[in-house]
């Protein structure tokens, strides 16, 4: 069971440049694959295609194939894409419905969309909302939360229609620190519960190192590395792709170059 | 549809805090009505009867749903516009000649006072109407009604978001100013130089409203929002047989009167 | 060289908010000051003080001795630039090379001088070839950088950045950081807020810690940051940089940035 992309190559609407060149990535259900790279090597865009949403909702021409758990995301509608593989970005105010009086309305949204009866919209709900840690929040007015809180929302929001995967772009950069460490806390839990497979962009890599199983980096569109979480974040070409290594890396690499044994607690 | 309203016992009960107060707790659509109505007819009624009357009825439903005090700001709100109304008509009513006074160039005419003071009051009591439904009904509330009867899911949509977002635009646009003002733009100085700096301020809030949609659009799609599955509902107001008579009689009643005063058979009344 | 200062700065919002009680700062002329704290501390109320956009309800801002009370934002804004967190609240001209003259055009510069200023902001932050091109063909972090861009143009004495580092990667940040000590060597008085303590901590001198609307604390890096300072750090959700973590842990003492971290760690070596 995975989200695959094979040979995957996309060009936005209207432009030639091929933002995401023949790109080879899985991700498998109940992992946390962690993407770095530089800010134009085209980690939105990766998250935009394996959503589906690129091209079903924005355009643009796509080489290769997607595929959720084996069904190609090619013409499958948005609503159906949702279900499979769900997705939170950065800002989290512009992801709210902006329609709801409640939190808890507002994570009822989704569901609601997708038809289902009304105890099935509760049970969702409240699983969204447990998972996350979040259920103090539900009867609060969506738009008087804080960032982190409101980022928390959107993500329920999208839990609550239960896809198997789940892509986050670069979810804690609008953050300050509270939130991100709000969100951090809620993202651990998320990949704890095994419930889903998680792409995570992210520049922080302290935190890819504490989430992800697995790191690719992108660099100019290409797969450049691919491999277990420790391995990739301390590879010597990192800071080359424009990423900066975790502290812990560095450190290591500072006190070799200064010739010293760093001791055990440390390293 | 239940006669009090209200939301299925599964559903957590802070989604609708019972409304309090009989005019709060009529239909959101019978208040949507009742207003459309009251506007209507302050400014479709010629003379002094449709605003005074519409203004009596707004101003006593206020009362009732102990909104009164609140209505003030929403007075003083209209000040610059009634403010303007006056003086224009009163001075400068077009072909009137039944002069109050004369001193210099100032020559206020009856026939001006006369239609400014109505003018007056017509947006004073379509101001009372909107302000009225606007603190006895919330924007979600409404539409919720109105989707349940069938208005479309994305005109729904595209209602409530519009209404929810005016806060939102209102704090962009104060952001933008500020950006600018940091640049040097100058808006407390000369006119024709404030004139000049609405393009770096119109800019950004365009551009910013164009990004947000297509966003939007984007998150939207990813909680289903083009499945075409029926939704259901959470949450019902409540609703009687007299208020189905009383918004019946307010569709077909309001254009009649409106008609009936046109064609001048209202010309008994002042 | 300009001086900043504010005393017992109160300030309260309409909705009775107290953003801001009774901050009192001394920022001397070509000093650069990090302002830290979580959303809601006070930090973009305190710099809306020095240009005049948002005016004191208690207390005095001052621009080297001079109250600014009196004076408007468009003659403040010769003397303190500010750049806002999101660019796209500021960018309109349909060329970046517009972009950046619209700043230094308001406060009446024209002709050569103007196109100098502009190529010189737009080769700082690596857009030099791109003066042409639409703003909103950047990326969101290039944006962010041109915004920086139209306001070094402005050449003012002071200049304030909110939020600079939001979205940028390893090399936007270095590119911020060189911009920043550049315009500190050439005198300017630099004050930057952030939630990037690995970014304050290497490129400001100073620390200034809000909470509540109030400076908990106030020094250089290696105090703010210093492990006896957590806890208060703590309490406004501020986490010292990694690099003072991995001195504290390895008993280096205060090592706030990597550069100091690495000097302790040669030194501690060659103690074994």
């Amino acid at each position: 069971m995975s989200l695959s992309l094979r040979s995957v190559t996309y060009r936005y609407a209207g432009s030639s440049r091929r933002v995401l060149r023949s790109l080879d990535l899985s991700i498998e259900r109940g992992e946390v694959l962690g993407v770095v790279g530089a800010n134009d090597a085209g980690k939105s865009t990766l998250c935009l295609v394996a959503a589906g949403l690129a091209p079903t909702t924005i355009g643009g021409r796509l080489d290769g194939e997607v595929a959720i758990d084996g069904a190609p995301s090619a013409g499958a509608r948005p609503h159906e894409l949702a279900q499979r593989c769900g997705v939170l970005f950065q800002n989290p105010v512009t992801q709210l419905s902006g329609t709801t009086a409640t939190v808890w309305e507002e994570i009822a949204f989704g569901p609601r969309n997708l038809g289902l009866a009304l105890e099935a919209i509760v049970e969702r709900v409240a699983w969204a909302l447990s998972l996350l840690n979040i259920d103090v929040l539900a009867p609060r007015d969506p738009a008087r939360l804080s960032g982190g809180q409101a980022q928390l929302v959107a993500l329920a929001s999208v839990l609550a229609l239960r896809p198997a995967y789940l892509v986050l772009d670069e979810p804690t950069s609008q953050l300050d620190p509270q939130g991100t460490q709000l969100a951090g806390e809620a993202f651990a839990r998320l990949t704890r519960s095994g419930e889903v497979g998680i792409l995570l962009v992210e520049h922080k890599t302290d935190l890819l190192e504490r989430l992800a199983d697995r790191v690719a980096v992108l660099a100019e569109g290409e797969l450049v590395a691919v491999g277990p979480a420790a391995g990739v974040l301390a590879d010597e070409r990192l800071e080359a792709w424009g990423v900066d290594p975790p502290a812990r890396v560095r450190l290591a690499r500072a006190a070799e170059r200064a010739g010293v044994q760093l001791p055990v607690s440390a390293a | 549809m239940s006669e009090t309203g209200g939301v299925p016992e599964i559903v957590p009960e802070f989604v609708l805090p019972p409304p309090t107060g009989a005019y709060r707790r009529l239909n959101p659509t019978t208040k949507l009505l009742i207003a459309l109505a009251e506007a209507l007819i302050a400014f479709g009624v010629r003379g002094w009867s449709g605003p005074v009357v519409v203004l009596a009825i707004v101003l006593a439903s206020g009362a009732r749903a102990g909104v009164g005090a609140r209505l003030v700001p929403f007075l003083l709100a209209t000040i610059p516009l009634v403010a303007s109304i006056l003086l224009v008509n009163t001075f400068l009513y077009p072909g009137a000649t039944d002069r109050i006074f004369v001193l210099g160039p100032l020559a206020p005419t009856w026939t001006g006072l006369v239609f400014a003071g109505q003018a007056t009051l017509r947006v004073i009591a379509f101001a009372m109407s909107a302000a009225v439904l606007g603190l006895t009904t919330g924007p979600d509330e409404l539409v919720a009604d109105l989707e349940r009867r069938g208005m479309g899911r994305r005109t729904a949509f595209v209602l409530s978001a519009t209404v929810r977002s005016v806060p939102r635009v209102l704090e962009r646009v104060r952001e933008i100013t500020e950006a600018q003002r940091a640049r040097g733009l100058d808006t407390e100085g000369r006119i024709w130089r404030r004139v000049r700096g609405l393009v770096p301020l119109a800019g950004p809030l365009l551009f910013g409203a164009l990004t947000d949609v297509e966003e939007q659009t984007m998150a939207l799609e990813a909680r289903g929002f083009s499945a075409p599955a029926r939704r259901a509902v959470i949450r019902t107001f409540p609703d009687s047989t007299p208020q189905r008579a009383l918004r019946l009689l307010l569709a077909a009643g309001t254009p009649l009167v409106l008609l009936v005063s046109v064609i001048g058979m209202l010309g008994f009344l002042p | 060289m300009t001086s900043l200062a504010t005393e017992s700065l109160v300030f309260v919002y309409p909705d009775g908010t107290r953003a801001l009680d009774g901050v009192s700062l001394q920022i001397g002329g070509g000093e650069a000051v990090g302002i830290i704290g979580q959303n809601g501390s006070g930090k973009s109320t305190l710099i809306r003080h020095f240009n005049g956009l948002l005016r004191a309800t208690e207390g005095r801002v001052l621009l080297d001795g001079q109250n600014v009370n009196e004076r408007h934002v468009a003659e403040l804004a010769r003397i303190v630039a500010v750049t806002f967190q999101n660019p796209d609240r500021q960018i309109f001209a349909g060329r970046i090379g517009s972009e950046v003259a619209f700043g230094p055009r308001n406060l009446g510069v024209r002709g050569t001088d103007l196109e100098q200023r502009v190529e010189e902001a737009l080769k700082a932050v690596d857009l030099g070839p791109r003066g042409a091109a639409n703003p909103y063909d950047l990326g969101f972090s290039q944006r962010k950088l041109l915004a920086l861009a139209s306001v070094i143009a402005m050449e003012t004495p002071v200049v304030i950045l909110d939020e600079p580092t939001t979205g940028q990667d390893a090399r936007g940040l270095e590119r911020v950081r060189s911009i920043v000590r550049r315009l500190v060597g050439a005198g300017r008085t630099v004050v930057v807020t952030s939630h990037d303590m690995r970014f304050v901590a290497e490129t400001m001198e100073r620390v200034v810690v809000l909470r509540d609307g109030q400076v908990i604390l106030d020094g250089p890096p290696e105090e703010v940051f210093a492990a006896d300072r957590w806890p208060l750090l703590g309490t406004t959700h501020v986490e010292a940089p990694w690099a003072a973590q991995e001195g504290a842990r390895l008993g280096l003492g205060s090592t706030p940035t990597e550069a100091s971290l690495f000097t302790a760690l040669q030194a501690w070596g060659g103690q074994v």
